[in-house]
């Protein structure tokens, strides 16, 4: 099994730069997740590594197969599956219908692609629902049949956008099993997301884009990136917010229940923080390092990336 | 470049079973060939019903003044026959441009474009694929209409002609051989356009002003001024064939996944 390798990759069309200097490897069997915000330059990127879009600088390695294509790019789209933003499906047909459709242009082994395939509708809850027309599915029917799609030729690498968009919380558990099923499998699964919940559960490594590369990082080594300070007491924390403003230095304060969290720009301010809510009155039972959000990282990135000129 | 026919065949089964699924596309498709089939046996039925009437024979007199009178009637017939064939024409370039719109950039309005680009499909079974799509019903709608048209030729011009009058030479070989040549002419004019503007409607309407030249012939035809005839539709049928040619250059061209996914996607 290969994974992914990007060096330098860059895409513009025409004048205008889409997405540059991204360089990340993915591991074979690893769930990574790319993260930026909406025209950061993520779908570019996979349409890029799926082959749909020839890279104006840069080269990569997908499942063993060199970018930019040196030919028609076959090869290389029967290793990857690709869920895209909206899933795409033939609605006059029924579900079988749209499976076969790209059973036939994998020419993968119809018998084999077929229990695969059906296995897929059965754990997504869509067994006896094959001869239906999909122009009838619900909005999680479709993007659960547009999945089973996705991965109906077995590829070593698959492309995830969104893959939970618009399914109910049950189906959305069931659908990130699935996916943590097949990179246990071997496969190298790519996830496009912007819940944030769902990458922390599934990925163990993200990038995130902004037209640039921001970071690759885990998610541990991303949530560590910044400090947080969690202040406990009693009583509410957020009766304590306005205690800061005391400081000579800023903070963002961000109170939830008796916990009052506080962002560092560094260590040596802690001692300050909890001396400042003491002064004030606060009767203080614990304070202790917090790991970030990854939200918090995330927009921290995303941010300063909006800052820069 | 490498051609799977497994591809371009399976491009091409799932067009022609969405087709049949959509009804409003099928009856659309079905009501030309109906106009152009009942219209001339209108007028067939007119000239046979009355055919000493002295307006037949006015009219014989004005396409040709060395016409024998006594067979006005079927010389106008003939003519008519003759000269509908440009109508007809009007069919296997319309009815692609029908299917070829909804098949092409109906996949841009479906969505279903990109899936369908990340799949193994090269460009060049993408076209073949839905070229095919497009032109076997086209070509079947339009034998059908001239399978019907010559039944109903026949059995309303039997108790003048005493003979089959149709097929002819002229008719067999417009319907065989130039017939497909507008066929795959359409097709490639609305899959060209359908990868340019990248919306049916929108496609459907360019494409559609193709019919144009071939009503502005038809015009001239019954207004006398052109003279339809075998030599006549041979000479167009070499033209479209240029025009073919062209097409397939230009599709070349055109249909590589970039352009189509930085267009469509």
């Amino acid at each position: 099994m290969h994974g992914i390798r990007v060096e330098g990759l860059e895409k513009r069309f025409g004048a205008r730069l889409a997405v540059s200097g991204l360089t990340f490897e993915v591991k074979p069997g690893e769930v990574f997740g790319l993260l930026g915000p909406n025209g950061a330059g993520k779908t570019t990127t996979v349409r890029m590594l799926t082959g749909l879009l020839q890279p104006s600088a840069g080269r990569a390695s997908v499942c063993g197969v060199e970018l930019p294509l040196r030919d028609d790019g076959v090869m290389l789209r029967r290793k990857v599956g690709l869920l895209t933003e909206q899933p795409g499906l033939y609605d006059r047909l029924t579900a079988r219908e749209n499976l076969e459709f790209f059973i036939r242009l994998n020419e993968v082994d119809w018998t084999s692609a077929w229990a695969l395939a059906r296995g897929l509708l059965e754990r997504f809850g869509l067994g006896g629902r094959e001869d239906e027309p999909v122009g009838g599915f619900s909005k999680g029917m479709r993007q659960k049949l547009a999945i089973v799609r996705a991965l109906v030729h077995s590829p070593e690498v698959v492309f995830l956008d969104e893959p939970t968009s618009g399914l109910d919380p049950l189906s959305g558990r069931v659908v990130r099993d699935a996916i943590a099923e097949l990179a246990r499998e071997g496969r190298t699964m790519v996830l496009c997301s912007h819940n944030l919940p769902e990458v922390e559960r599934l990925c163990s490594r993200v990038a995130v884009v902004k037209s640039t590369l921001r970071t690759v990082a885990s998610l541990t080594e991303l949530r560590r990136e910044g400090l947080a300070l969690d202040v406990l007491v009693e009583g509410e924390g957020a009766a304590w917010v306005r205690a800061l403003d005391a400081l000579p230095f800023r903070v963002v304060a961000q109170p939830e229940g008796s916990r009052l969290r506080v962002l560092l720009d560094s260590e040596a301010q802690a001692p300050d923080v909890i001396t400042c809510v003491v002064t004030a009155g606060a009767r203080v039972t614990a304070a202790h390092r917090a790991a970030r959000p990854l939200e918090e990282a995330y927009l921290e990135l995303v941010r300063e990336e909006a800052e820069a000129p | 470049m490498s051609f799977s026919v497994a591809r371009a065949l399976a491009i091409f089964r799932k067009d022609v079973l969405e087709l049949r699924k959509n009804r409003g596309l099928v009856w659309s498709m079905l009501t030309l060939p109906l106009v152009i089939v009942v219209t001339p046996l209108g007028v067939v039925w007119a000239y046979v019903r009355n055919p000493t009437d002295s307006g037949v024979k006015a009219l014989a007199l004005y396409y040709d003044l060395s016409v024998d009178l006594s067979n006005a009637a079927r010389f106008l017939v003939d003519k008519v026959l003759a000269d509908w064939f440009t109508i007809y024409l009007v069919m296997p370039v319309f009815v692609p441009i029908l299917i070829s719109s909804h098949a092409v950039a109906g996949e841009k309005e479906k969505r279903t474009l990109e899936p369908l680009l990340a799949s193994p499909v090269t460009p060049l079974e993408l076209v073949v694929g839905k070229s095919l799509a497009s032109l076997v019903p086209s070509v079947a709608v339009c034998l059908l209409a001239f399978s019907l048209l010559c039944v109903g030729v026949d059995v309303v011009a039997w108790p003048l002609a005493h003979e089959l009058v149709l097929p002819n030479r002229m008719w067999a070989f417009g319907v065989l051989v130039i017939a497909p040549l507008f066929a795959f002419f359409g097709n490639g004019v609305a899959v060209l356009i359908s990868a340019r503007v990248g919306d049916s409607r929108l496609a459907q309407q360019l494409s559609g002003l193709m019919v144009l030249p071939l009503v502005g012939l038809a015009a001239g035809q019954f207004a006398g001024w052109l003279k339809a005839g075998l030599g006549y539709y041979a000479l167009i049928g070499a033209l479209v064939l240029c025009l073919d040619v062209a097409i397939v250059v230009a599709a070349r061209r055109l249909f590589d996944r970039e352009r189509l996914m930085s267009r469509w996607g």
